[in-house]
Parts: structure tokens; C-alpha cells; sequence
């Protein structure tokens, strides 16, 4: 206990020199500038910020790709309540009650309350991460390859799942796909190369950068520039900075969505947008004030934007401890760390204890430069979104182009950015979730090298991978996920409950 | 992902034009599918090194090749049981549409430049020029309205040389990136 809070000291401690306090600054605001503009993810930015930290120190590389995670988090809820337009996937749920509040001439409160949510939201999850990731990374030593194999599995199932709420099949899909991909190149066990048709450059698999630039980057940019409608800013007359009463008005509600944020951030691959989703849900279900929500509810909001924000610290639990990206951004963050030679997985406790409680002060530090940008810097971030996305757009394509090859410095990396692209922009308009493709991408050697390295343990008997206790439960619920995803046994098992809660009050 | 409209998850009811493109998309895959298990079931098992049969290079792959068209299937046969009046004719509509046609120009203007004018001129010229095309081309001839071509041509060269100097400096200079 007192360990980790010395630690948390040290991280403290560590990005207190003006250097870091720089970054932080800078790449939080980038953050807030890449969220609020339509068309520009924080999950692209990310992607797109780690060749331009590709030189840095290692620890000054992954502060400013964090908080440029979190400030761009944040930033789309800034274009969902002026544009009644997501900013990212994330603040989709805040335009159902912030744009409504705009239009009512509350824009500056709205913007205000989903500033200090957000902040909430990042710390209820700063808590979580600071006082689950080190119990689960010494569980996680006790994992071997069985278990490893089946959380590779459960990643990629439980993502497809859950970012196909509609179609969980779709999710599948995609799932498998990015599995695939991952197949692709020379494989650890045998050193066999599989699939490469006789081009030398994929050798060396896909890589995720480039594959993430493209399913994120022009994938979005082919999106964005489908549409021809162009939105109408709201502008906001009233006061940003909101007062205390208005945001512990719903102290039940901010707390439950930090939670719930949380728990979404620590499932594999799922992120910010069903951490929102979650939260906008229960907080509906539960409030007093049911018919305000989807007009302007205050509570909406705020459930929306606690959630989504409380995902970022979530998904770090098993981004660091298992090396299971908790979201897509987190994804590019395991490729940005390896870049920088840290190791995330259960050994990251042993080997490198501090460097979690540094995620945690990086945490806390981009908490507070969001909260000061998000309630000062109101008129320019209007401005920023005043810029025309064709002109914007073009810029963006130079910069995937140059992102994607700058790390490895070869052609092929830059065709397959395009590719990824165009095939993800195709599965985007089909209704196919990325992130289950991206988890496959960054999954598919863990699962394929630990699957067959179990069964050459055992020489061939596959036993152990459904007797040890762990791996059962999660093979458990791995087939109750994919049945329950069946319309069939889900409809069968819901109305088994329904009838049986039926009989029980009939009783009473 | 980013919409005008923003509905929630669960209340996306399936289009007609969605179901008959669920069928491709499923015969595709199930094709996709059955060609990689072939793929994976002729790959070579090393037997002259004697590895375990059960860890087989093309072990994993089969697997996920065999989940695949599964998949594949079940979204075909689905897709076919689910009545889409009209189907065939809103997918068309969809393909066929402004809107498709504005992601092919983009999708266009991305391939010359990458695969045509990076490697062929020097970069800060290719992406100079696909700069100004891409704000010319949608700004005075894809937008509704056009906008005048003497409104947009100093923007599109202002921020085409802008583009390519800010790009290529930053790059090399500060990041010391070596550019394509």
C-alpha cells in the first residue's frame, strides 16, 4: 500500500521538470483540437503522434501520446454539443442531451459540465487503475500459455461483441479478419513463413501503425468526405465555468458512470463510445428525470461524458497488466511502447514497477491541463472548428502518408496504410466494427504462438486448456458469449428469467 | 462514425439495401474463407524437421479460415431469410450515389498521388500539388454550392506550398524523418 503510494510520488515526482509540464500542455491541447474536429479520432492521432515521438525519451514519448489520448477524448464532446456532430465515435451518446442544451441557449454550461465530467470521469478511473492494475498483474504472473491463449480469444470475441451491439456477428467478422492479418509473415514457433506469396516485405507481417493509420486515418477521411452536408455551429453566450452545485447536482449518477466507464475500459478492446453508451443507459434507467433525457438533460450529459473519459484509465488496466489492448487507442499505444522497448504484461510489475504509477501521474496531469483548456479556451476552439474539412482533410491524408512511412521507412508500409483504408472504409459503410479487426491484428501471435506452444507442451493433448481452472472460466464464458450472441438462446434464456421473475411475484 | 444524425445503438433497424449487401459480403467471405483453409491445408508441415503435427504452421490459420466462411454463412443464409423488398435497387442507389461518388475521388486523388507522384517528383512537390487538387476539386467542383474558382484558388495554392514546406521542414529537419 504505502509501496504504491510512494510510487505514485515518485511518478509525481518524475513530469514535475518545465520539459514535461511542456508536453503535457501541448499535447493534451493537440488532443482537445484533434477531438473536436469532425473526422479526426483520437485513436488516428495517436496513431499519427507516435512518429513524431518516435525520437523522444521513452517516458516524454508516452506522456504526450496520453494525453493527447485523453484530450482528444474529451475534445469531441466539444463539436457533439455546438454541432450536434460526435467529434470522435466517444461523444456520440453526448450529442443526445448536449446539442439539445445548446440549442437552449445553455451551450457554455454544457460545455462546462462535460469538461468537469470528463475530469471526474479520468480520475474515478485514475483510482481504479492505481488500485487494480498491480493485484491483477500479480494474478496475471500466475497465467500461463493456456490462459494466454484464451484471453486472445475472449479479446477479440468479447470486442466483437460489444462494438457490434446490432450484429455481434459482424463483430465477429471483423474479429477473424484481423486475426488473419495477423497470420500474415513469419510465425515465432517454426520461423515458417505463411502467406507471403514471394514479397519479401511481408516477411515481417503488417504492421499495426500503418494498418491503424489506414483503418482509422483514411478510412475516416473517405468517410468524412462522403457527406456534403456541412453542420451549423451553435454559438454559446452563457458562462463556461459551471458552479459547484450543478456539477455534484448528480453526484449518484457521476460516480456510477465512472464506474461503468471503468469496467468497459477493462474489457478488451472495447472503448470509449460503449463506456458512453453504458453509462447514458443505466444513468437513464435510474433517473428521476427519464423524460428530460435525449432534450437537454443535464444528467445525460454528464453520464455520458463521465463514462467515456473514465474508459481511457480502464482500458489502461489491461493495456499494462496483460498486454490486452482495453481499447482501440490502446492498441497503438502497446505498438508506440514496444517502439520504445517497454514490455506492458505481468512482468511489467516485476521488471518495471514505476512505469505504472507514471501512467497514473500522466493521468492526473492531462486531467488537469483538460480542465483548464476545456473551461478557458472556448473562443479559439470555435474557431478551430470553423475550419473546412476539405481543406483540412487534404492536410490530414499528407500526414497519414508520412505517418505510416517515417517508422520503418519503406513504400510497402505506405501501400498498406491505403489498403487498410479503402477495405476499412468498405467494412465502416457495411456496418463492421474496426476494433475487433485492429484487437486481431495486435491478438493473432499471441493466440496462434500460445495455442500451438500448448499443445506441443502436452504433446498434442489439448486437455489442459479446458481442465486448469482459469482457462476453464474463461472458455466459459467465451461459449456463453458467442451462444447469448445468437438471437435464438438469447430470446429462450431472457424469457426462462422473465417467467421465473414472473412466478416469484406471483408467490409473493 | 461521424454522423449527422445520431441514433442510438439498438434502434438501427436493418435497411433492405444493407441485407442484400450482408449477402455479398457473406459469399465473399465464405470464398475468402474456403481459400485460405486451402492455403493453410497446403502449407508446408516441416515434417523434414519433424515438428509435432499438432503445431503445424497452418494450424491457426485452417481454424480461422474454417470460422470464417462459417460466418460467411451464417451472414448469407441470414441475409437470404430476411425479406428486403427493393433490396437490389437501394444497394445500387448506394453505390451508385454522390456520395459514393464523392469517396471514389478521394479514394482517386489518394492513389495517383500515392502510387503515381510520391517516388516521381520529389515529395514536397507531389504534395503540393495533391494538396491544391484535392481543396480545388471539392471545393469548385464536387460542393453544393461550388464555390468561385477565384475564391478558392489562392486558399488551395496558400495552403498547398504551406503543406509542403511546413510537411517536408518538420519532417526532416526537426524529426529527423527521412521523407518517401
Amino acid at each position: 500500500m504505502f509501496d504504491g503510494l510512494i510510487m505514485l510520488g515518485g511518478g509525481l515526482a518524475h513530469f514535475l521538470t518545465p520539459m514535461s509540464l511542456f508536453n503535457i500542455a501541448w499535447a493534451t491541447l493537440l488532443g482537445i483540437v484533434i477531438g473536436a474536429l469532425p473526422g479526426l479520432t483520437a485513436t488516428m492521432g495517436v496513431a499519427l503522434l507516435v512518429t513524431l515521438t518516435y525520437k523522444m525519451a521513452p517516458d516524454q514519448a508516452i506522456l504526450c501520446l496520453m494525453c493527447l489520448y485523453c484530450g482528444a477524448i474529451y475534445g469531441g464532446s466539444r463539436t457533439a454539443i455546438l454541432l450536434s456532430i460526435p467529434g470522435t465515435p466517444a461523444s456520440a451518446a453526448t450529442t443526445l442531451d448536449g446539442h439539445p442544451l445548446a440549442l437552449s441557449g445553455k451551450a457554455g454550461t454544457a460545455m462546462g459540465l462535460a469538461t468537469t465530467s470528463s475530469a471526474i470521469g479520468t480520475v474515478v478511473g485514475i483510482i481504479a487503475l492505481a488500485l487494480i492494475a498491480p493485484l491483477l498483474a500479480e494474478a496475471a504472473l500466475k497465467f500461463g500459455t493456456y490462459e494466454f491463449f484464451w484471453l486472445a480469444l475472449f479479446g477479440v470475441i468479447i470486442s466483437g461483441q460489444l462494438t457490434a451491439i446490432d450484429d455481434p456477428l459482424k463483430g465477429y467478422i471483423a474479429g477473424i479478419l484481423g486475426l488473419l492479418v495477423a497470420m500474415v509473415g513469419m510465425e515465432t514457433l517454426h520461423a515458417h513463413q505463411r502467406f507471403t506469396f514471394g514479397i519479401s516485405a511481408l516477411g515481417g507481417g503488417v504492421d499495426l501503425i500503418p494498418a491503424m493509420v489506414g483503418a482509422f486515418g483514411f478510412a475516416e477521411i473517405l468517410g468524412v468526405m462522403k457527406r456534403t452536408a456541412q453542420a451549423r455551429i451553435i454559438s454559446s453566450g452563457d458562462r463556461v465555468i459551471p458552479r459547484l452545485s450543478e456539477v455534484f447536482q448528480y453526484k449518484w449518477t457521476t460516480i456510477r458512470s465512472g464506474l461503468i466507464g471503468t469496467f468497459v475500459g477493462i474489457v478488451p478492446g472495447v472503448g470509449e463510445d460503449v463506456g458512453a453508451w453504458a453509462s447514458y443507459a443505466a444513468a437513464k434507467r435510474v433517473s428521476k428525470e427519464k423524460h428530460m433525457f435525449g432534450k437537454g438533460s443535464q444528467e445525460g450529459l454528464i453520464a455520458a461524458e463521465t463514462g467515456n473519459s473514465a474508459v481511457i484509465p480502464g482500458a489502461m488496466i489491461p493495456t499494462l497488466t496483460l498486454a490486452l489492448p482495453g481499447s482501440a487507442a490502446a492498441a497503438v499505444l502497446i505498438a508506440a511502447m514496444f517502439i520504445h522497448g517497454i514490455r506492458p504484461g505481468p512482468l511489467l510489475m516485476v521488471e518495471n514497477p514505476e512505469f505504472l504509477y507514471q501512467i497514473v501521474a500522466i493521468l492526473l496531469f492531462s486531467t488537469i491541463a483538460m480542465l483548464v483548456f476545456g473551461l478557458t479556451l472556448t473562443k479559439p476552439l470555435l474557431t478551430v472548428l470553423q475550419v473546412p474539412r476539405e481543406r483540412l482533410m487534404a492536410v490530414v491524408y499528407i500526414l497519414c502518408v508520412v505517418g505510416s512511412f517515417a517508422i520503418t521507412q519503406r513504400m510497402f508500409d505506405v501501400y498498406v496504410m491505403v489498403g487498410f483504408g479503402i477495405i476499412g472504409f468498405i467494412l465502416r459503410e457495411m456496418k463492421y466494427p474496426m476494433a475487433p479487426l485492429v484487437l486481431g491484428i495486435i491478438l493473432g501471435d499471441l493466440l496462434d504462438l500460445n495455442l500451438r506452444r500448448g499443445l506441443l507442451l502436452t504433446n498434442g493433448d489439448p486437455s489442459p486448456f479446458f481442465t486448469r481452472p482459469i482457462s476453464a472460466v474463461i472458455c466459459i464464458i467465451i461459449i456463453l458469449t458467442i451462444l447469448m450472441s445468437i438471437p435464438a438462446v438469447s430470446t429462450r434464456v431472457r424469457s426462462i428469467f422473465t417467467r421465473s421473475r414472473g412466478d416469484v411475484s406471483a408467490q409473493g | 462514425m461521424t454522423t449527422t444524425s445520431t441514433p442510438t445503438p439498438s434502434d438501427d433497424a436493418p435497411l433492405p439495401g444493407m441485407i442484400k449487401s450482408d449477402l455479398l459480403a457473406g459469399l465473399f467471405f465464405i470464398v475468402l474463407g474456403l481459400a485460405i483453409f486451402y492455403g493453410a491445408w497446403t502449407m508446408d508441415r516441416l515434417e523434414i524437421r519433424r515438428i509435432h503435427p499438432m503445431t503445424v504452421p497452418g494450424l491457426v490459420p485452417g481454424m480461422l479460415a474454417l470460422a470464417l466462411t462459417i460466418c460467411g454463412g451464417i451472414l448469407a443464409f441470414r441475409s437470404l431469410r430476411t425479406p428486403a423488398e427493393g433490396g437490389w435497387q437501394q444497394l445500387s442507389g448506394a453505390v451508385f450515389s454522390v456520395a459514393a461518388a464523392r469517396a471514389a475521388t478521394v479514394m482517386l486523388l489518394a492513389l495517383i498521388y500515392t502510387l503515381g507522384l510520391v517516388g516521381a517528383l520529389p515529395f514536397w512537390a507531389a504534395t503540393g500539388l495533391f494538396v491544391f487538387t484535392f481543396i480545388m476539386v471539392f471545393e469548385c467542383w464536387l460542393s453544393e454550392p461550388r464555390k468561385p474558382w477565384l475564391k478558392s484558388l489562392p486558399w488551395a495554392l496558400g495552403l498547398a506550398i504551406v503543406t509542403a514546406t511546413v510537411v517536408t521542414l518538420v519532417f526532416e529537419r526537426a524529426f529527423l524523418v527521412r521523407l518517401p
